[in-house]
């Protein structure tokens, strides 16, 4: 893989490289995707892809309140918080 | 000894007696104690719970007083750290997670609970699940207690260190391409991986989705069946999860004898594609003695050609991955887990974050996720993979109409050293050549302890069945125990 397309990648993935470490990826990655190519002769011809493993149909389930995992549990596993909130850095 | 004994046995111990829930658990405590003082121990737990001593005293109580009727009541079982105990610490052996506590149980513990059983700690595992050999682990690696140089194989290589060590009777692992059976073939161990939907996944951190499903590792077919008896059935949690019936498996959680399958008869399809010319001559050997005891035993054992096999490492990489890519944004430093320090904006949060709690092999698949994912190579990976996958369910359904077991070993090789894949990541793929095709035809797979290596490495056996057909498995291995694992 080239390294300018592994860069754009780790920017869609949210990871930061270092040089150094790209340069050991994309030789990497790059092996990878080249030992992928060898499912691209089967041909698949009039296949439907597999989006599902299972599911054909939804299930539904009655619209209920059902007892989960309490609220203050959950925020209490946030690293910064005040209160209820969750802080975070600024967005705008 | 308290630790060599089965899941069942102990079970009889408590049932008859002879034995307390108190004793059993103390016993592996101070296995797991004395280990952890050795030079090279087994790294199999990241952590062993302190209360579970008392937890086991608490089910004496019970017993005493004759409300023993959880049928697993005071029987300990370790879990892999990816599975959520409500109450503990949960890592998926990650600096991502340090610091979680898991706010509700898996399905699969709350049953496990509900029958009684007592969680003895977590167990190692390569990170988020993704690795063959437990050693992209932030604890360090587990070590194989045969031969504490190598490996115990991955990614459930803690679970399957502390059965084999004598430091738990059974556990639970997870598998997205084989990390329940390659850790049960490097160490001795029977290991099952049950078919998609058999077992809920709500509270195993999701890796790859259409793929995922708990596993178990045990001494025993018995062990197994009784564990997986007691935690299968439908969830409205999953809505993946079957609601598929196992009378054979219950009938054993409720005392019954596993019976052991007769092979007269019976058909086995054994793909040439798993047992190629260039196989390590050691698993040759032990592969064949197998094929020779089953055709002994009246079975007919027929090579095919399976030849959509040889693609199946590559879809299963590319979707697994791509899975992965979308599964593991959710750790961004916001709701849990790690955050990154003084990071000015949101995004450098996130970014920061990411890349100081991920290890090497999780961004690694974190990259070719989003890469196979990406406009412009979507179609010639993702989709063509998913295409792929369709073919193989296909091809492998059509074998299993005329076949009732496919055959091949679980592995290509005994446990390695460790240190010796770590740099090559296609090299440590490739110890996944023959299971990752059950994951992704959704298939029940069991590995056996078929013999050893010279050195005295173990080797495995793969069995892998129909749809539902868990209880095939179990009792065809049950056969090969009782014979004495064909010895």
């Amino acid at each position: 893989m080239e390294l300018k397309e592994l860069y754009v990648t780790a920017s869609l993935a949210q990871l930061d490289l270092s040089d150094e470490e790209a340069e050991t990826l994309s030789a990497l990655v790059g092996q990878m995707v080249e030992y992928f190519s060898t499912m691209r002769e089967i041909d698949v011809e009039n296949l439907e892809p597999t989006t599902h493993a299972l599911l054909k149909t939804n299930r539904v389930r009655e619209d209920a309140v059902v007892e989960s995992a309490a609220a203050d549990t959950l925020v209490g596993n946030a690293p910064e918080s005040e209160g209820r909130f969750i802080v975070i850095p600024n967005v705008l | 000894m308290i630790t060599e004994l089965s899941l069942s046995e102990l079970r009889g111990g408590l049932r008859r007696g002879e034995l307390t829930s108190a004793e059993i658990v103390s016993a592996f405590r101070d296995a797991y104690l004395a280990d952890a003082k050795k030079e090279e121990p087994l790294g199999a737990y990241v952590e062993f719970f302190d209360d579970s001593v008392a937890l086991a005293e608490r089910a004496d109580e019970a017993r005493r007083a004759g409300e023993a009727d959880a049928p697993l009541l005071g029987l300990p079982i370790a879990v892999k750290d990816n599975i959520l105990v409500k109450g503990r610490a949960l890592t998926c052996a990650s600096r991502m997670l340090r610091g979680f506590t898991a706010p509700y149980s898996s399905t699969v513990i709350d049953r496990l609970l509900a029958a009684g059983m007592i969680p003895l700690g977590r167990t190692n595992m390569d990170e988020f699940a993704m690795g063959s050999s437990c050693e992209y682990s932030c604890y360090g690696p587990a070590r194989n207690p045969a031969d504490r140089t190598r490996t115990p194989g991955g990614s459930s290589g803690g679970s399957a260190a502390a059965v084999a060590g004598g430091l738990a009777p059974v556990a639970l692992g997870s598998e997205t391409g084989g990390s329940v059976r390659l850790p049960a073939s490097f160490c001795g161990l029977y290991g099952l991986k049950p078919s998609y939907g058999s077992l809920s996944r709500y509270g195993l951190v999701a890796f790859g989705s259409s793929l995922d499903q708990i596993g178990l590792l045990g001494r025993s077919p018995e062990d197994l069946a009784v564990v997986f008896a007691a935690a299968a059935g439908r969830d409205p949690r999953d809505e993946t999860s079957a609601a598929t019936d196992f009378p054979a498996a219950r009938a054993v959680l409720d005392g019954a004898e596993l019976p052991a399958r007769d092979f007269r008869g019976l058909k086995i399809a054994v793909p040439r594609e798993f047992v190629p010319e260039g196989l390590e001559a050691e698993v040759s050997a032990v592969f064949d003695r197998f094929v020779r005891w089953a055709r002994s035993r009246g079975a007919f054992v027929e090579i095919i050609d399976l030849p959509i096999l040889e693609a199946s490492v590559a879809i299963y990489y590319i979707l697994a991955a791509a899975e992965a890519s979308s599964n593991l944004a959710r750790y961004d430093g916001v709701r849990y887990g790690l955050r990154a320090k003084e990071a000015g904006t949101l995004f450098e949060m996130y970014e920061r974050t990411r890349s100081e709690g991920f290890g090497e092999e999780v961004r690694r698949r974190i990259l070719i996720g989003n890469f196979v994912l990406s406009s412009g190579y979507y179609d010639a990976y993702y989709k063509k993979a998913q295409a792929v996958r369709a073919l193989l369910l296909r091809e492998v359904a059509r074998v299993l109409a005329e076949h009732e077991l496919i055959l091949s070993p679980t592995a290509p090789t005994p446990a390695f050293k460790l240190g010796s894949k770590v740099r090559d990541p296609l090299a440590m793929y490739l110890s996944d050549v023959y299971t990752t095709f059950a994951n992704l035809a959704l298939l029940p797979s069991l590995s056996l302890p078929a013999g050893l290596s010279r050195e005295g490495l173990p080797i495995g056996v793969q069995l892998t069945g129909r749809r539902f057909a868990e209880e095939t498995l179990l009792s065809c291995a049950e056969t090969w125990r009782r014979e004495g694992g064909g010895g």
